[in-house]
This record gives C-alpha cells, structure tokens and sequence, in this order.
C-alpha cells in the first residue's frame, strides 16, 4: 500500500473531518440576544469566581508585596516593601536551581504521561479483546488512593536496602539505586507523579477517542489506510482540541504538585520544585520550620505568572484551530 | 443573606486596597499580653481543646482522660492535628478571633508562638508552673515570662535488640562512647545482623535526633561549623557508608525508623521514651541505654513534649483563660497529672510525681537520666532557633547523602553555616 | 469475530504493573506492624487486625466523603455546565478573557485558597460545616470542568443547535434537550473528576473542617493515624482500601455508562 493511495484515499473524508476539527468558528452574524444569553448562562460561574478566587487572589498579591512573619500575620502592621521580596527569591542561591528542576519534572512528566495515556487510550479505544472494560477501569484505581498511602507506597517500593524495584531489578542484573538521595531524588519523584498522572490523562483521551465517529476509521480502512496512517490522518487531528486541553492542564497541575514529592521527600535534595518550596515556606515545613508568609506568596505568584504564560499560549492555538 | 453579601464585598475591596494602598495593617502591633485575667472570668458550657495527638481517637484513654477534667457544667470539644499543622492552625485561629481554649504546643515552638502575640502569659491564664524542671520549663520561658507548663518529657535513649547483642558477645552497659558504639557496630554487623536504625529525614524531626550526637560531640548551635559539628555529622556519616545504618534513614522518620527496629533485624534503634512501652512488648527481649557522648558518658539529649498554653483572646478573654485555668489544673496537678503522663507515654515534668511514676511502671527508669539532663533545643538561642534547626537539616541530609566522604560531610556543615 | 488472546495478555501485564502499587497498599493492609518494612511480596505475617480498627474508627468518615462527594459534583454541575454552554455556543464579548481566568484560577494554590477560606468561613460562621467543605472542595473542580466542557461541547455540530433555535426552541430548552444529552459523556468524566478531587482533598478538610469530628472526610480519618512521633501504617493502608471500594464501584458504574452511550457507534468494528 502506497503513500500515494492512503493520501487520495484520505481525502475521502477529508470533508467530514474539516466540519468536525472545527466546530468553533466564529458566528458570522451575531445577534445580541446571543450574547446576553451566553452572558446569562456564564453569569452564575462568574460570580463564584469573583467570590471565592479574587479575595485569596488579591490576598496572595497583596502578601509578596509586604514582608510578614507569623507575628505581622497575625496582629498586622508588616511594612510594605514594594518588590523586595521577589529580588530576594530570585536572588536566592538555589532559585534557578529549583526552576531547572520544576522544568524538567513537568516536562518530563507531561511527556510521559500524555504518551503513555494516549497510548493506553488507543489501545483500550480498539478494543476487541476479552476484558477490555473491566481492565480500562481498573487503570483509575490509583486515582482513589489517597496519595499519603501511595507515596509513602513508593518510597517503601523505592527502599534502597530491601525495596521491591531494586529486587526487580536484581533480577535483570542491575544493581541497586539509591532512588531518593539527594542526587537521584527528581527522578524517582517524576516517575511516581507520572503514575499518578497516567488515569488522568487516559480518561481524558479516552473519551476524545469516543467523540470521534467510528465510520470516518471505517471510510479510511476501505481506502486502504493502515492502523499507523489511520492515527497520524485522522486520530491526532480530531483530537487536537483535547490533547491540548489535556496537556495544558497537565502543565498546570503538574506545575503545582505538591503532595506526592513532600510524602517522599520532603523536597530534600533535588526533587525541590517552585510548589515545594513555596509549600514549605508557607507552612514552616520541611527543612527550615521559620515560616515565610510573604516568600512563599512571591513564589507563588511567580508560578501563577508562568501559568498565565501557558494560558497564552492555549488562546494562540485555540485561535490558530479556528482560523 | 444580605449580611453576607455585605461580608464579602468588604473583604474583596480590603484585599483590593491592599494592592494598591501601602500595607494594610490591622488593629495594632504584636502586643503579648493582653488584657483579661483567668480570675475575673467564669467557665463557659463548651470549652475547646486542641493537641497534636491524632492517634488518640475520640474514646481512647487520653481523650476520655481530657474529657473528664470539664469543669462542672462545662463539656470539652477536643480535636487534634499533627505538630506543625496544629500550629499554623493557632496562627489562623487567633488572627481570625476565633482561638481554642487550651492548646497543647510542641516545646520548640514555644518561643516563636510566644514572640508572634499567640499566647496568653502564663499568669494571665492562671496556669500553674510551680515545681517543674527548670530545664523542662525553659522552652516556655521567653524573656522571663512563662508561658505555659510542660505536660510532661519525652527524651531519646538507645534501643537494643538482646538476642543480637548477646550473639555477637556485646554488654550493652559498656557502650558508654562512640568508640565503643562503633565497635559494637561493627561486631553486630560482622555478625550477620544490621547495625542500628535513626530519623535523618528532612526538617525538625531529623534535627532532634541528630542532637544527641551534635552536642554529645562537644558542639553548640551557634557554631554549625564546628570540628565538633562535623565530627557529629561524620559519625552518622560513616554508618550509612559502612552499612550500619540503612540508606532510607534520609527519609525515615522517628516511626519508620521504629518500624525498621521491630522487624529484629537491627541491633540498636536511636528513639523516643513515647515508644518505652510498645518496645517491652515487642515480639523480641529490647532494652535501653543513655545516648553515649563523643568522649564517654551520657550525651544531653533534647527535651520532648507539648506545653499546655492558652492562646490569647480578643473577645471574652477571662472566661477562656478561666476555662484553660480549669482544664489545665486538672491535667497537670494531683493523681490526674501521673495519668496525663501515663496515657502521654511521657514522664512527668515534676520530680515528685515523676518518682511516683517510676516506682509504679519501672519501665520507666532509664529514661529518668536523659530527661533530667535534657536540654532545651531553644535555650541558647530562643526564637532564633528555628532559623539554625533549618541550617542544620540541610547539614544532616548532606552527611547522610555523602555516605562516609569526609570531605563532602565537611562541605555540608560549612556550606548550611554559610561560611 | 474472534477476539485476539494476546491483546487481552498485554492489557493484563498492563494493568498489572500500574496497579502494583495497589497490590503493595492490600500487602501491607494485611501486615503487622512488626512486618511492614521487612519487604515481603506477600503478607508472610499476616493479620486483619487493622481492618477490625477502621471498621471501627472510620464508617462515618466513609460517608462523610461520599456526601462530600456527591454535593461537590452537583454543585460542579450546576455552575460549569450552563457556563460552558455559553462560552462555547454563545460567545459574548470577555469570554475569551473568561477562558483565561479559569486557567489563572487553577493556579492558586491551594494553601492560598485554605487561608481565604478560612477568613471568609469565619465571618460567616460556616466553618466545620459540610456545606461548607462542599463549596471550598468545587473550587478544585469548577474551572478544571468549565474547560473540558467547553472543549467537548464545542465539537456539538453548530447546525444542531440552530435547527433547535429555528424550531423555536428557547436557549434554556436547547441547553437541557439538545446539548445536555449529547454531553453525556464529558458530563460523566467531569463528575468523575469532581468525586475523585473532593475525595482526596486534604488542605481544605484539615483547614475548614478540623472540629468536624465525625463529620470530617475520610482523608482526614486516614491522617488520625499520623501522630506526633508515631504512625499507624496498618490502619492506614487498610483504610485506604476500604475507602478506594465505594469510589471503585463508582467508578466501574460510571465506566458502564460511558461504554453505553458509545457502544452504537462501536459495534462496527
């Protein structure tokens, strides 16, 4: 079977495909009833979000701009020091430290997890074999575990001394790793998140693949296309508003994971991230119990900064599928 | 609904203010004392009380126990949450007006939460600190005032495993030094078994296990960089390099580190008093020495335990402190306080009773040495504690990490002095 | 048809190394304590000893969370399924800035929220209630569904909805006859995801709820075992067992749903 043929035969459904990827065109004509409606069904989201984001928002801002410490926090009077705190965080001897490492854990793990759940996705989609949907629902048992139990999980399976992945790996002649030293400590982290993160984005995907109708597979399998075509021609595309809306709120909660890293770690060693860190200061944990109110504001509007950033990014594309 | 309408338009435009205005300061500077006087109040029907101890479900012996000191016409509504959480909880609760009436506070954070205006003097509240170990009560002392009284210490001490110790021909009296620690290290493992197990992990925890080691080496927590300091860091250093120690101490906490003892594979366990009572249970003969120091003799071990304090009211302010007034004498005074002390797993913070307690559980016994030469972690240096403990976390784990490497066991206490 | 044996053997080893932390979790659950750091593939000291405790301590909790659980959705619902009818079939003037905020709100954190929370719960007296927690927990959800919605309700054929619009159906009729069914599926994952989200939130629990006492989530039931120096992992592990069954079957219920909206499209292949 030829390039040639697959192209030709592609451009078979090419016309049902083009209605489906975009479906958000802008209305030509729009009527003001339209937009009140849309204002109406909107309006009851936007007053939660005015209520219950915009005081600890502004609240947040409002923190990295003075420098409290548990006393100013709680009977007032921090002085305002306009963006001193943020020199002071940027300045710091591991900043850049910990934003190379935050990068790499989400990077590596959206990848990771995006790979992998639209691979499972795809494979569970064809389906076709016994036990397919008892399987698919087994895949999201992770999710119901409370992460204290599977984290503290990983760091026993993760033991250096009598861990169960060093065993496994005896058995393939690999000796054992120190899996959450200083040095190794980001690698082990980002594999449990990955796991953690691989449900998520096989539900996701999963119901994309459904969205997308089965005759346009059976149109291109009659014009000859192979499973590899039919991915790369038909699944990708149709699924592109869900794979970015997928990887994107990978890379916010990826950004902001906190929990899985503290139960193993501590955030000690290189597996300290801008959410640890800022974590750790907002709490008086980890390390260093001084609590650092204004601090850990500062990096936390900082990594709202960089969220904003994707949030551009998302509209570039967005607008780039309708045009 | 109209109230709350009018609630959240105040905060949303307060919050906006604060942007754009200079700081938005509250009613006044941090003042510690109040007004209000446990005297001049009366108990009230529902009296609040807050621990760090999650453990003791509601119906165990500790709640039962709280619960039973309620002034008449008063009942108690007790809830916990783990140590640093309960804290910042504090923190909230006062900023917000809206505080326990007792809270029992872990020692090291005395001085912090005394400095930010959380808590009521212990005069104030009427809480009673007569006839308590000076260097039990020290914590709660900031700048000569007392804030609160001890319910009773913990202390660390030196776990074994008899069956192992007596396989490999140790007498766990002679080990009174590191060197003679180490070489029983070295026998046990020689032996067949593992060598001992300890918390490194990350943050205070680590610290006060570290401690021992850190000041029975001769060091002070104003210098981190010390010979003596490193000579510490060295020691557990070397137990992770040779083997004696496992690997995970760098994120083993005190109870996985007990947890690692009770499968009796390990010869020795560095833990807490808390643990005297599980571990003559254990399926295992277990016993315990005094941590040994550098040169020999028994190593100051840091003090262990809460404080029972009242956080500082704004609204009704007698009435709480006469409750705390209340709850507080009943917990720590008369037959009460050997209870307290008992269900705590602690030992009392008041010679008298804690010879009663000795003479009635003689589990007890030898710990009475470390807790009477304990030292208060934040005696030195009060507030400014909390700053150094964090130094020295970094410290450890960079021992811990370098296995035995001399040099980089060096670099990690000059580096976390910041020299 | 015949069905291939070996997709059915890798979907197998597939699920079994994603579940084998799971498998460790029910190990360790039927361990006792002077066992669970030994690293026994199978509990060799075996005991349900720890399950006779949490039948004990945590029923309520179980139910707390579930109620939790159920409110969250519905009020997830209720607030982002009409909003993201609007800003996918009815663009108005700031629904793009909208779409944008809703990223920025996923991104404060969680321990900002808490202390907001508290603040605002405070004054209204409404701390350690379960409204309350309800409420806190769908700010986890709310944008994250908005999103998604919009995202999936875009792709409902523009022509659908004005054929309904040109029969003189009203917007409110169009959104409940014509959108609403046809989202069935999304509408099932975003509930998903709004149960799983208030099911393991802790920050809000243990900040706005803490004198709960029965009335608190089952996380926090789980974090009763963590004391000041000693923790329970037994009881700890089996709860976390006990509490994954509800929500599993949950799960699987839901699962059969999604299958059966799409099975007549399925059976084709």
């Amino acid at each position: 079977m030829g390039a040639r043929s697959v192209r030709t035969g592609a451009s078979a459904v090419e016309e049902e495909m083009t209605q489906l990827a975009r479906p958000g065109l802008p209305v030509t004509r729009r009527r003001h009833s339209t937009t009140w409606a849309g204002i109406a069904f909107a309006a009851p989201l936007l007053a939660y979000l005015g209520l219950f984001y915009a005081y600890p928002l502004g609240e947040n801002i409002a923190m990295s701009l003075q420098r409290f410490d548990r006393g100013t926090f709680v009977h007032g009077g921090a002085p305002f020091v306009g963006f001193d705190i943020y020199r002071e965080v940027v300045g710091d001897a591991k900043f850049w430290r910990v934003v190379a490492q935050t990068g790499s854990f989400t990077l590596v793990s959206i990848i990771c997890q995006y790979s992998i759940g639209l691979a499972l996705a795809v494979f569970f989609h064809r389906g076709g074999f016994r036990l397919s949907t008892v399987l698919r629902g087994m895949f999201l048992v992770p999710w119901l575990l409370p992460v204290i139990v599977s984290g503290t999980v990983w760091q026993w399976m993760m033991n250096p001394d009598n861990g169960v992945l060093n065993s496994a790996l005896g058995v393939f002649g690999a000796g054992p790793v120190w899996w959450l030293n200083s040095h190794n400590a980001l690698m082990s982290v980002t594999i449990a998140n990955i796991w953690l993160g691989v449900p998520f984005n096989l539900v996701i995907l999963y119901s994309g693949l459904q969205n997308i109708p089965a005759d346009l597979y059976a149109a291109a399998s009659i014009d000859g296309a192979g499973a590899w075509q039919q991915f790369w021609r038909i699944t990708m595309p149709l699924l592109r508003p869900v794979s970015i809306i997928t990887v994107l709120l990978g890379l916010v909660y990826t950004l902001k994971v906190v929990d899985i890293i503290w139960i193993m770690t501590m955030g000690a060693g290189t597996s300290q991230t801008l959410a640890t860190w800022s974590y750790g200061m907002a709490f008086g944990k980890g390390a260093s119990t001084v609590i650092r109110y204004s601090q850990a504001s500062a990096v936390g509007t900082i990594l709202l900064v960089v969220a904003l950033v994707f949030g551009l990014v998302y509209l570039a594309l967005q607008r780039r599928g309708e045009d | 609904m109209r109230k709350t309408m009018n609630h959240v338009w105040r905060i949303a435009v307060a919050a906006s203010l604060c942007v754009s205005v200079t700081a938005c300061s509250g009613n006044s500077t941090p003042s510690p004392s109040g007004s209000g006087d446990a005297s001049r109040g009366a108990t009230t029907s529902e009296i609040r009380f807050w621990d760090p101890y999650p453990q003791h479900a509601a119906g165990s012996a500790w709640d039962t126990h709280v619960k039973s000191c309620a002034p008449a016409g008063s009942t108690i509504v007790r809830s916990s949450a783990p140590q640093t959480d309960l804290f910042n909880q504090l923190t909230t609760a006062v900023k917000e007006g809206n505080p326990p009436d007792i809270v029992s506070l872990d020692n090291p954070m005395m001085p912090e939460a005394a400095a930010s205006g959380l808590l009521a003097t212990a005069g104030q509240a009427g809480i009673d600190t007569s006839g308590v170990d000076e260097n039990l009560l020290g914590p709660g002392i900031v700048d000569g005032v007392a804030y609160g009284v001890p319910f009773g210490s913990n202390a660390l001490g030196l776990y074994y495993n008899k069956a192992i110790l007596d396989q490999a021909g140790i007498d766990p009296a002679s080990i009174t030094s590191w060197d003679a620690l180490n070489s029983a290290l070295e026998k046990v493992v020689a032996a067949g078994a593992k060598g001992i197990t300890f918390s490194g992990v990350t943050g205070e925890e680590g610290v006060f296990q570290f401690l021992p080691w850190f000041w029975g080496a001769g060091a002070s927590l104003s210098d981190l960089a010390s010979d003596e300091a490193v000579s510490a860091g060295q020691l557990v250093s070397d137990w992770v390099g040779h083997g004696f120690a496992p690997k995970s101490v760098v994120t083993d906490n005190q109870s996985a580190a007990y947890d690692l003892f009770l499968t009796g594979e390990y010869a020795f366990a560095e833990n807490g008093s808390w643990f005297a009572a599980a571990a003559a249970a254990a399926d295992f003969e277990t016993g315990v020495i005094p941590i040994p120091s550098k040169a020999g003799g028994v190593a100051p071990v840091p003090t262990g335990g809460e404080f029972a304090v009242a956080p500082v009211q704004t609204t009704d302010a007698s009435d709480h402190y006469a409750n705390a007034a209340a709850v507080i004498a009943c917990l720590t005074s008369g037959n009460a306080a050997m209870v307290t002390s008992e269900t705590l797993g602690y030992l009392s913070a008041r010679p008298k009773t804690r010879a009663e307690q000795v003479a009635a559980n003689p589990v007890w016994a030898p710990w009475v040495a470390s807790v009477e030469g304990a030292e208060g972690r934040t005696t030195e240096l009060g507030a400014q504690y909390v700053e150094v403990s964090g130094q020295l976390s970094q410290a450890i784990q960079g021992a811990l990490n370098a296995a035995g490497d001399a040099a980089a066991v060096r670099t990690a206490f000059t580096d976390a002095a910041g020299i | 048809m015949r069905r291939p044996p070996w997709k059915t053997v890798i979907a197998i080893i597939l699920t079994a190394i994603m579940l084998f932390p799971v498998y460790w979790m029910i190990n360790v659950s039927f361990t006792r304590r002077a066992s669970i750091r030994k690293g026994d593939l199978v509990p060799r000291d075996f005991t349900v000893e720890h399950y006779a405790v949490v039948l004990r301590d945590q029923l309520p909790h179980l139910a707390t969370s579930l109620l939790i659980g159920l409110g969250t959705v519905a009020l997830t619902l209720l607030l982002a399924a009409p909003a993201a009818y609007g800003l996918s079939k009815l663009p108005f003037p700031g629904s793009r800035g909208l779409a944008f905020g809703l990223i920025v709100a996923q991104m404060v954190p969680a321990v900002v929220m808490s202390l907001g929370f508290y603040s605002i719960y405070t004054r209204l007296g409404i701390l350690n209630t379960v409204p309350g927690l309800i409420v806190a927990d769908s700010t986890i959800a709310v944008p994250f569904a908005v999103m998604l919605l919009t995202a999936f309700m875009t792709g409902i054929p523009r022509e659908m909805v004005e054929a309904a619009r040109i029969d003189g159906a009203s917007h409110g009729r169009v959104f409940w006859s014509v959108v609403l069914p046809l989202s069935r599926n999304s509408l099932i994952t975003v509930s998903l995801f709004a149960f799983l989200w208030s099911w393991s939130d802790f920050i809000f629990a243990s900040t706005l709820n803490r004198e709960g006492g029965s009335l608190r989530p089952i996380t926090m039931g789980i974090y009763d075992y963590i004391g000041a120096q000693n923790q329970e992992w037994g009881p700890m592990m089996a709860t976390a067992v006990v509490a994954s069954i509800p929500a599993a079957v949950l799960l699987v219920v839901a699962q059969k749903y999604v299958a059966a909206g799409v099975t007549a499209g399925a059976v084709k292949d």
